[in-house]
C-alpha cells in the first residue's frame, strides 16, 4: 500500500492545462463572423441575466429595508419612547401623591399603576425588537431589574406611609432617586439607540450601493444592445432585428419601471423620515421635558426648598422649544402646546410665589390641585395629539414606500430573462445562416 | 451643691471630650471654603491625619461648646423688636424660616397623615417664633441636608436651624450657637437578632450614619473599626437598614428611638459612647439673636414648657429630665 502510494504522481501536477487553451480558443473566435455573433450573445445573455439578478437583488434589500423600518425600527424607538414618558410620569405622579399627604388621591394611585404597566408591556415589546446581544438588549435587562426593585421600593412607601410612618417618605425619595439617576438614563440611553436603528434603518431600505450596481449594470447592458444591433445591420444588410429591438425595448421599460419605484420610495422615505420619526422624535423629547418639569416642580416642594429642582426647572423651561425646526405637520398643536405651556408656566410661577412668600400649605394645594392638574394635563395631552398624527403620518409614507417594491423583485429578473430570450432568438437566426 | 459640681464635672468632661473630638473638623465644608487639596474631601471619618489639620491654634482660648452668650435683659415684647435688630427684620418678612430635616421622628418629621413637619426642633422653632410674634404658627420650615446646616445659617437661607445639631468648636468657628436645648449621646441600633452588645462588637460591619454629622465622624474614631456608610438623610440610613445594605445605624440616641419606633424589628445597644448637645445654630453677624434666642430658651426652661415639650414628643423614651442647664460665656 505505502509503495504504491508513494508511486503515484499528485495528480495536481498532471491536471494542469495549458493557461493559454481557453483564452485563445474564445480568442480565435473573433476571426470570423459566427464566432463574433456567438461572442455577441454570450456578451448580452451574461448581461442580461446579471442585471435581473441585481434588479431583484435590488428591490428586495430595498423592500427589506423598508419592512424593518417599518415593523423593528420605529415601533422601537415608540416603545423606547413609552417607556421613557411612562417613568417620568410615575416618578412625577409619585412625588405628587406624596405631596398631596395623608391618603392617596385615588386617580393618582390609578395613574401611578397605569404608568408601570405601560412601562412593564413596552419593556416586553422592546425586549422582542431587539436581537441578542445588542447595545440595547443590556439597557431593556437593566431596566427590567429596576423597573422591579422601583416598584417594590414604592409600594414600601406606600404601606409604611399608610401606618402613618415617616420613613415612608425616605423610601419614596429612594425610589424617585433610583428612577431618575438609573432608569431614566437607561430610557433614554435605548431610545437614543433606537434612534439610531431608525437612521440605519433608512440607510438600509435606501440600499444605496445596490441601486449603484443595478445603474452600472443597465448602462453596460444598454450599450452592449446598442453596439451590438449596430454591428448586426452592417454586417448583415438588415437594418433592424426584430428582436433585439423588442429586447432593447424590455430593458428600457425594466430601467424605467426601476427608476419610477426608487424615485417614489427615496422620496416617500424622505417624507417619513421629516414627517414621521423626526417629528415623533422631537416631540418625544418635549413630552418627556415637560414631565421632568412637573417631577421638578413637586420635587421642590417635598424638599421644602432643600434641594434646587427648582433650577432644574427652568433649565428645561428655557430648553424647551415648540417651534423646534424638527416638528413639521403640525404648526396648529405646536401653537396650542406652546400656549397651554405658557399657561402651565403661570401657574407654576404661582405656586413658587406662594411657596417662597412662605405659603407653603397654599403652594402644596395649587400645585396639586385641579388647576395645575388641568392645565399640565392639556399640555401632555396635546403633545400626545401631535405624536400620534407624526405616527400615522410616518406609517403612510413607509408604506407608500414599499409599494410596488416587491413586484420588482418578481418583475425585475422576468423582464430581463425576456429579454435574453429575444436577444438569443435574435443572434441565433444570423447564426443559422452560417450552416 | 452636688448637681453643681456634678454639672461643672460633667461640663469639664465634655469639653474635654469636645475639644478632642468634635474639634477635630466638620466633616462639611464651607460653601465658601476653597477646596482644601487633601483632606475635607478625600479623608475618611477619623481619618488620623483629618483631625489636627484643622484643630484650633494653641494660643487660642480653650473652646466649651456648650456655652453661648448671655441674654442682656428681658425678653422684648411680642411684636416690638428692637429696631436694626435681625428680630425686627424677621418680624418685617412676616415669619421666622427654619432650616430642618423631615425625617428625624420626634424631633421633625413630616407626619404623613397631614403633610406637616413636627416634632421637638419644630417646637423649639415655634417658641422663637412666639416670642417674636406672638404667634407659633408664624414659622416657615425649610428642609435641609444634614451637610447643609452650617451653611445654609452662613448664607442666610435660613434664620436658624433645630435639626438635632450638636454644638461643638469646629462648627462655632462659622456660626454661633444658643444655649444647649438639648442633651443626647451617640449609641448603635442593630437587628432584633444581632448578638453584638455595643459600638465595639461591629467590627468590619458597615454602620449608617448621615455625611456631615458628628455622629458619622465619631464611627470613624471606634477602635474595632466598622465601616462607616454615609447617606444624605437618617431615613435613607433606615431604609438602607431595611434592605439589608448596611448592619447598623449609629447615631444619637433620640434619633435611633424615632426609628426604633418605626421598625419593630430594630433594638438599640450598648450605652452613650460620645456626648451630643444640642443647639441652633444662629448667624454670627447678629450676636443679638443668639442672646435673644438664648432668654427664649431661659423661659422655657423655667415655666415648664420645656418639659412639656419633651413630655409631648419624648415620653415614651420615660419621665422628662431636668432641662440642660445653660452656661454663657
Amino acid at each position: 500500500m505505502t509503495t504504491a502510494l508513494a508511486q503515484r504522481t499528485p495528480p495536481a501536477a498532471r491536471y494542469t492545462p495549458p493557461a493559454s487553451g481557453v483564452l485563445s480558443r474564445v480568442g480565435n473566435l473573433r476571426q470570423h463572423s459566427p464566432g463574433r455573433l456567438q461572442l455577441i450573445l454570450a456578451a448580452l445573455l451574461t448581461l442580461g441575466l446579471l442585471t435581473g439578478l441585481v434588479a431583484g437583488l435590488t428591490a428586495h434589500s430595498a423592500s427589506a429595508g423598508t419592512t424593518r423600518l417599518a415593523d423593528r425600527a420605529q415601533p422601537l424607538l415608540v416603545e423606547a419612547e413609552t417607556i421613557y414618558s411612562a417613568l417620568a410620569d410615575a416618578d412625577t405622579t409619585a412625588a405628587q401623591a406624596f405631596l398631596a399627604g395623608g391618603l392617596e388621591p385615588v386617580e393618582l394611585t390609578r395613574r401611578y399603576d397605569d404608568d408601570l404597566a405601560r412601562a412593564a408591556t413596552a419593556l416586553t415589546d422592546a425586549a422582542r425588537l431587539i436581537p441578542d446581544g445588542d447595545d440595547a438588549a443590556t439597557s431593556v435587562e437593566a431596566l427590567a431589574t429596576g423597573l422591579a426593585k422601583y416598584s417594590a421600593l414604592v409600594a414600601t412607601a406606600r404601606a409604611n406611609n399608610r401606618q402613618g410612618l415617616p420613613i415612608g417618605a425616605s423610601y419614596l425619595s429612594t425610589a424617585s432617586q433610583l428612577n431618575r439617576d438609573t432608569l431614566q438614563p437607561q430610557a433614554q440611553a435605548l431610545f437614543r439607540s433606537a434612534g439610531d436603528e431608525v437612521d440605519a434603518g433608512y440607510d438600509a431600505a435606501r440600499s444605496s450601493w445596490w441601486l449603484m450596481l443595478l445603474v452600472v449594470l443597465f448602462v453596460a447592458l444598454g450599450v452592449a444592445l446598442f453596439w451590438s444591433q449596430v454591428y448586426l445591420s452592417r454586417a448583415t444588410r438588415r437594418t433592424f432585428n426584430v428582436p433585439l429591438v423588442a429586447a432593447t425595448g424590455l430593458i428600457g421599460l425594466l430601467i424605467l419601471t426601476t427608476a419610477v419605484l426608487f424615485t417614489s420610495q427615496r422620496s416617500h422615505l424622505s417624507g417619513a423620515d421629516r414627517e414621521g420619526s423626526g417629528p415623533v422624535a422631537a416631540l418625544a423629547e418635549m413630552r418627556i421635558m415637560v414631565l421632568g418639569e412637573r417631577a421638578d416642580e413637586a420635587l421642590t416642594l417635598a424638599a421644602r426648598g432643600g434641594s434646587d429642582k427648582e433650577a432644574d426647572f427652568d433649565r428645561t423651561a428655557g430648553a424647551l422649544d415648540f417651534g423646534d425646526d424638527r416638528v413639521v405637520g403640525v404648526p396648529g398643536l405646536m401653537i396650542r402646546a406652546e400656549e397651554q405651556h405658557t399657561a402651565y408656566l403661570a401657574v407654576h410661577d404661582k405656586v413658587r410665589a406662594l411657596d417662597e412668600g412662605g405659603d407653603y400649605d397654599g403652594a402644596v394645594k395649587l400645585a396639586v390641585g385641579t388647576e395645575a392638574g388641568q392645565a399640565f394635563g392639556d399640555l401632555t395631552g396635546t403633545l400626545d395629539e401631535a405624536i400620534t398624527d407624526r405616527k400615522a403620518a410616518f406609517t403612510t409614507q413607509i408604506e407608500d414606500a414599499g409599494s410596488g417594491l416587491d413586484l420588482l423583485t418578481v418583475l425585475g429578473p422576468l423582464l430581463a430573462l425576456a429579454a435574453c430570450a429575444l436577444a438569443a432568438i435574435g443572434i441565433r437566426a444570423r447564426l443559422e445562416e452560417y450552416r | 451643691m452636688t448637681r453643681t459640681r456634678l454639672a461643672l464635672i460633667a461640663a469639664a468632661t465634655v469639653t474635654v471630650l469636645v475639644t478632642a473630638a468634635g474639634c477635630g473638623g466638620d466633616s462639611s465644608p464651607r460653601y465658601d471654603a476653597t477646596p482644601a487639596p487633601s483632606s475635607a474631601t478625600g479623608a475618611g471619618p477619623g481619618d488620623p491625619q483629618a483631625a489636627p489639620a484643622t484643630s484650633a491654634p494653641a494660643s487660642e482660648a480653650p473652646c466649651n461648646a456648650r456655652a453661648s452668650l448671655r441674654p442682656s435683659g428681658a425678653l422684648p415684647k411680642a411684636g416690638s423688636m428692637p429696631a436694626g435688630s435681625r428680630m425686627a427684620a424677621i418680624q418685617k418678612r412676616g415669619r421666622l424660616i427654619l432650616g430642618t430635616s423631615q425625617d428625624t421622628l420626634l424631633f421633625s418629621s413630616r407626619n404623613p397623615i397631614t403633610g406637616q413637619i413636627e416634632g421637638f426642633d419644630v417646637d423649639m422653632g415655634r417658641l422663637v417664633a412666639q416670642a417674636i410674634f406672638g404667634d407659633p404658627q408664624k414659622l416657615q420650615i425649610k428642609v435641609i441636608g444634614y451637610d447643609q446646616r452650617v451653611n445654609s445659617v452662613l448664607k442666610n437661607d435660613v434664620d436658624l436651624v433645630a435639626d438635632t445639631m450638636t454644638a461643638n468648636c469646629a462648627r462655632w468657628k462659622d456660626v454661633n450657637f444658643s444655649s444647649i436645648y438639648f442633651e443626647a449621646g451617640q449609641r448603635v441600633l442593630v437587628s432584633k437578632n444581632s448578638t453584638a452588645k455595643s459600638v465595639e462588637d461591629l467590627g468590619g460591619k458597615k454602620v449608617c450614619s448621615v455625611a456631615g454629622s458628628t455622629s458619622y465622624d465619631n464611627i470613624g474614631k471606634v477602635k474595632s473599626k466598622p465601616i462607616a456608610v454615609a447617606r444624605t438623610s437618617f431615613g435613607d440610613c433606615l431604609v438602607a437598614f431595611q434592605q439589608n445594605e448596611v448592619d447598623a445605624i449609629s447615631t444619637d440616641d433620640t434619633i435611633l428611638a424615632g426609628m426604633a419606633a418605626q421598625d419593630p424589628y430594630a433594638k438599640l445597644i450598648g450605652d452613650r459612647y460620645t456626648e451630643e448637645p444640642y443647639g441652633m445654630a444662629l448667624n454670627r453677624d447678629d450676636p443679638e439673636f443668639t442672646q435673644f434666642v438664648n432668654a427664649v430658651l431661659e423661659k422655657a426652661r423655667q415655666d415648664g414648657t420645656w418639659t412639656r415639650t419633651y413630655e409631648k414628643w419624648l415620653g415614651r423614651l420615660g419621665p422628662a429630665p431636668q432641662p440642660p442647664a445653660a452656661q454663657y460665656r
